[in-house]
């Protein structure tokens, strides 16, 4: 008899268990309701990730190599001051070949005083001797499969799906690996949070309809932003991929960037 | 009631198993972040909080609210794909205030863009400054309508 009790009893206790398991996820949507009210964002409420797909084009035989791109994305976003940008300009500088040396051109010199943003010194080589010389503006290339997302060992960054590629700084141990990862060298570690950063497409700005810094910022339109699921016929961007033959940065990466590149020269990495 | 027959160590087993998986859910609801799972395999919640960032540069729109006749002026020149930020400087606080004045910029905002450089494409107007003239660049050249001189 005692013994019949202590079972009723302990699956009596079982049973209790079981519900208050199965009371745990509504418990779980109260709390993150409780959160969201209490928690204010000052963010957009009405954007929709899921409704967009950005997306940027670069025109390179625009660019003039004023710098101003990337000082504005340090003033926007608040870069840490020294060596690190979200968004800087690589100046490549192709000489002529040696005369006789077989070869259509010289070595190529890549050069990027600052991230570009004070603009660039005198060229290192007489201009007579120039073959071909241009500017290339860099920023995340916003892979559709993002080697920095897979190696991300506590999931602190990852694809949103409005195709930005984010870093949840809260949840970033600052272990570097993302940015050994990206081919694109677009990361760092910042000095002040001791955590990942690298260009958010300007998360805050696009959010609130505004272009991103660079973008609005570029004297010469080489920046072109848009989103593919624009609903209108005819959007700056789609005129751009229709009317340029575009490329991406490291093709043979299989990281399918977002971000194309018009005018590229081969020397280009 | 064949299970209330079964000997005592399977109870316990069972029990200690049960014990095991409730409080691994437990544990499971209590550090799953409440957004995780919205959109994907990481916090919901970190888009909203990136997304609340308050912009620095006010954007060419908000000029146009009050100074449209200067737009107007600036689209009809060969300026006219420049952001009003690019040579005034950031104007939020402007923009939010009109009684704060944004930034003023000197004559060498100009050679930035247009001192000449064999890496600027070549359809680029530039200038090499020591052979052009010492002068201001606005005693020959209006900024929102390059193509006319005062």
């Amino acid at each position: 008899m005692k013994t019949q009790c202590n079972r009723r009893g302990a699956l009596a206790r079982l049973g209790g268990v079981l519900a208050g398991a199965l009371t745990l996820p509504i418990a779980r949507q109260a709390k993150a309701a409780v959160q969201k009210l209490f928690v204010s964002s000052g963010a957009q409420r009405d954007y929709d990730p899921t409704k967009h797909k950005w997306l940027m084009c670069i025109d390179v035989n625009k660019c003039i190599g004023c710098g101003l791109c990337a000082e504005a994305c340090k003033k926007e976003n608040g870069v840490p001051e020294g060596p690190f940008y979200r968004t800087w300009i690589e100046r490549y500088i192709i000489p002529k070949p040696k005369p006789g040396s077989g070869r259509t051109r010289g070595e190529t010199k890549v050069d990027c005083p600052n991230g570009g943003m004070h603009g660039f010194p005198e060229s290192p080589i007489a201009e007579d001797q120039i073959e071909h010389s241009f500017f290339v503006p860099k920023l995340c290339n916003l892979c559709a499969h993002s080697p920095c997302v897979q190696v991300c060992p506590v999931g602190a960054t990852f694809d949103a799906p409005d195709g930005a590629v984010l870093i949840d700084s809260k949840y970033c141990i600052g272990c570097g690996f993302c940015i050994q990862a990206c081919p694109y060298g677009c990361r760092f570690l910042s000095p002040v949070t001791k955590t990942a950063e690298k260009c958010t497409l300007c998360y805050h700005r696009i959010t609130r309809g505004l272009k991103p810094a660079c973008v609005e910022i570029c004297p010469t339109q080489a920046r072109i932003f848009g989103d593919l699921k624009d609903p209108a016929p005819e959007t700056p961007i789609r005129k751009f991929y229709e009317q340029n033959r575009v490329q991406v940065l490291k093709p043979h990466l299989g990281t399918e960037p977002r971000v194309l590149y018009a005018g590229l020269d081969k020397e280009v990495r | 009631m064949s299970l209330f027959k079964m000997p005592p160590q399977v109870v316990r087993l069972v029990l200690l198993t049960l014990a095991i998986v409730v409080s691994y859910l437990v544990a499971r609801a209590i550090l799953t972040p409440a957004s995780f799972g919205q959109y994907g395999w990481y916090r919901g919640a970190a888009l909203e909080e990136i997304a609340a960032r308050t912009p620095v540069y006010a954007g060419k729109q908000a000029c146009d609210e009050c100074h449209s006749d200067i737009l107007r002026k600036l689209g009809k020149g060969e300026h006219r794909t420049l952001s009003c930020e690019a040579c005034h400087g950031v104007s939020r606080e402007h923009a939010d205030n009109p009684d704060i004045l944004p930034i003023k910029l000197t004559g060498s905002h100009c050679i930035r863009c247009h001192e000449a450089n064999p890496s600027r494409p070549k359809w680029f107007k530039q200038i090499a400054v020591k052979d052009h003239y010492s002068g201001k660049c606005t005693e020959c050249h209006l900024p929102h309508q390059p193509n006319q001189t005062p």
